[in-house]
């Protein structure tokens, strides 16, 4: 689907920067999902049943983004690693004034290696 | 892989040999798949990408074909993220129809013995469980020599409906913890808690001690020896007669990765260490999964052994209708 390109900046949880050009009207759950680099997961699908897709946004841009649902909210309450700044991807639509956008993909989130070592 | 480190990324698996699995063809195949879509019947097996579809569908070794009907459609009002059935907070409403072709459907296929799950339906007063139980009373009266196994959700901890079900003339109550305890809340939906799950099982074996449960755990998602045999041990607390041990398989990429292939030999291990606890019966595999076809056929027999010793049939005084 061609049309307006927007940039955006993903860091991922070992702290790498990719940078990826997306169409207007694709959520970060869309854009992650047609880029193998980049590891969201949305266990529902973008139907507001879970925080899979919990991103921590640059405060620049959280500011721009639309306020989010009380169903986005509760869901986000749930999330682990939780910020000021954090949103769910699958809410997050791209738009021309979020282009330059930085998200973080948290790394807290849901690392079950660091509950400790494993037996075997 | 580096332990403890907060930043490491799980590395990528490679399938290992033991999990390919073939392409499923063939008549029986075609013929059940048919006979679904023509009755809008949903199966988890195809909702849930499982790899046994080719297998169980096709009969296997015992000519005898199975799948596993999923109630109350094909959209689940939770986001496990293990399982790749549709996820939407308002699905359709239940089909009233349903009850009826899948006790249709089931007693044409000439199976011995069922499985029915259904998807969580939190938008449902009551969870779904009387469309459930109808539907095991319609099956039981049109075809009563059939076993039947029922997989159900937690029903957000509402005993009512479990015992609704649990009343409703079935053979084996299943309901599965999935992990265990401390990794619950990380891969199942935040409204199922394994205190919970516990909980539904102890409650159909207190209203109903003649009802075989059932559970099952997948493994490969992160979980130590210690935890899965708490785990195992919290199910024998709760006198749960059946355990299923399975790998997880990430079905899509918007699922979470595995974390670890167990070994064919190390699932062999957990089947002794489930023989040991005192299960009445242990499948444990990578490929198993809580319907595996190996687990009815000898459910089956002990089933059967049951009726014999209590000179009754299955079910029949159960039925309302």
């Amino acid at each position: 689907m061609r049309g307006v390109r927007v940039t955006i900046n993903f860091i991922t949880p070992e702290g790498d920067k990719k940078t990826i050009i997306a169409n207007k009207g694709e959520s970060i759950m869309d854009i992650s999902h047609t880029h193998d680099d980049i590891e969201l997961e949305c266990a529902c699908e973008g139907s507001l049943a879970c925080s899979t897709c919990h991103v921590i946004v640059d405060p620049e841009y959280y500011k721009k983004l639309e306020e989010p649902t009380d169903e986005e909210n509760d869901m986000l309450d749930l999330a682990f690693g939780l910020t000021e700044t954090s949103r769910l991807g699958c809410q997050i639509v791209m738009e021309k004034d979020l282009d330059g956008i930085t998200v973080t993909l948290p790394s807290a989130t849901r690392n079950v290696q660091l509950k400790g070592s494993k037996l075997s | 892989m580096e332990e403890n480190e907060p930043n490491a990324k799980i590395p990528y698996q490679r399938l290992p040999e033991w999990l390919k699995t073939k392409v499923p063809v063939g008549a029986n195949y075609a013929r059940i798949k048919s006979d679904l879509r023509g009755l809008n019947l949903h199966t988890v097996c195809e909702e849930a990408r499982c790899p046994n579809i080719g297998d169980c569908w096709g009969g296997g070794e015992h000519k005898t074909a199975t799948a596993t009907i999923m109630l109350m459609g094909n959209e689940c009002t939770r986001g496990c993220r293990f399982c790749s059935v549709k996820t939407n907070r308002t699905p359709k409403p239940l089909d009233s129809n349903e009850p009826e072709n899948v006790a249709v459907a089931i007693s044409k296929w000439g199976l011995d013995y069922v499985v029915l799950t259904s998807v969580d339906r939190d938008d449902i007063p009551d969870g779904g469980s009387e469309h459930f139980a109808k539907t095991i009373r319609l099956l039981k009266k049109k075809a009563p020599h059939i076993l039947v196994e029922c997989l159900t959700g937690d029903f957000r901890g509402d005993l009512d409906c479990v015992a609704r079900v649990a009343n409703s003339g079935l053979d084996v109550y299943a309901h599965n913890i999935e992990t265990v305890e401390s990794l619950t809340p990380y891969v199942r939906d935040h409204r199922a808690t394994f205190r919970q799950s516990l909980k539904v099982l102890e409650h159909v074996k207190k209203i109903k001690p003649s009802l075989i449960t059932k559970s099952s755990i997948m493994l490969g998602v992160g979980e130590t020896d210690q935890e899965v045999m708490d785990a195992m041990k919290e199910l024998r607390k709760i006198e749960v007669e059946c355990v299923t041990l399975g790998q997880y398989m990430r079905p899509t990429k918007r699922h979470m990765k595995v974390y670890e292939y167990v070994t064919p030999e190390k699932f062999e291990y957990w089947k002794k260490v489930g023989d040991d606890l005192g299960f009445l019966y242990t499948a444990s595999g990578p490929l198993v999964r809580s319907s595996y076809k190996a687990g009815e056929f000898f459910i089956s027999s002990v089933l059967r052994k049951r009726q014999q010793e209590l000179g009754v049939g299955s079910g029949i005084s159960e039925i309302r209708e």
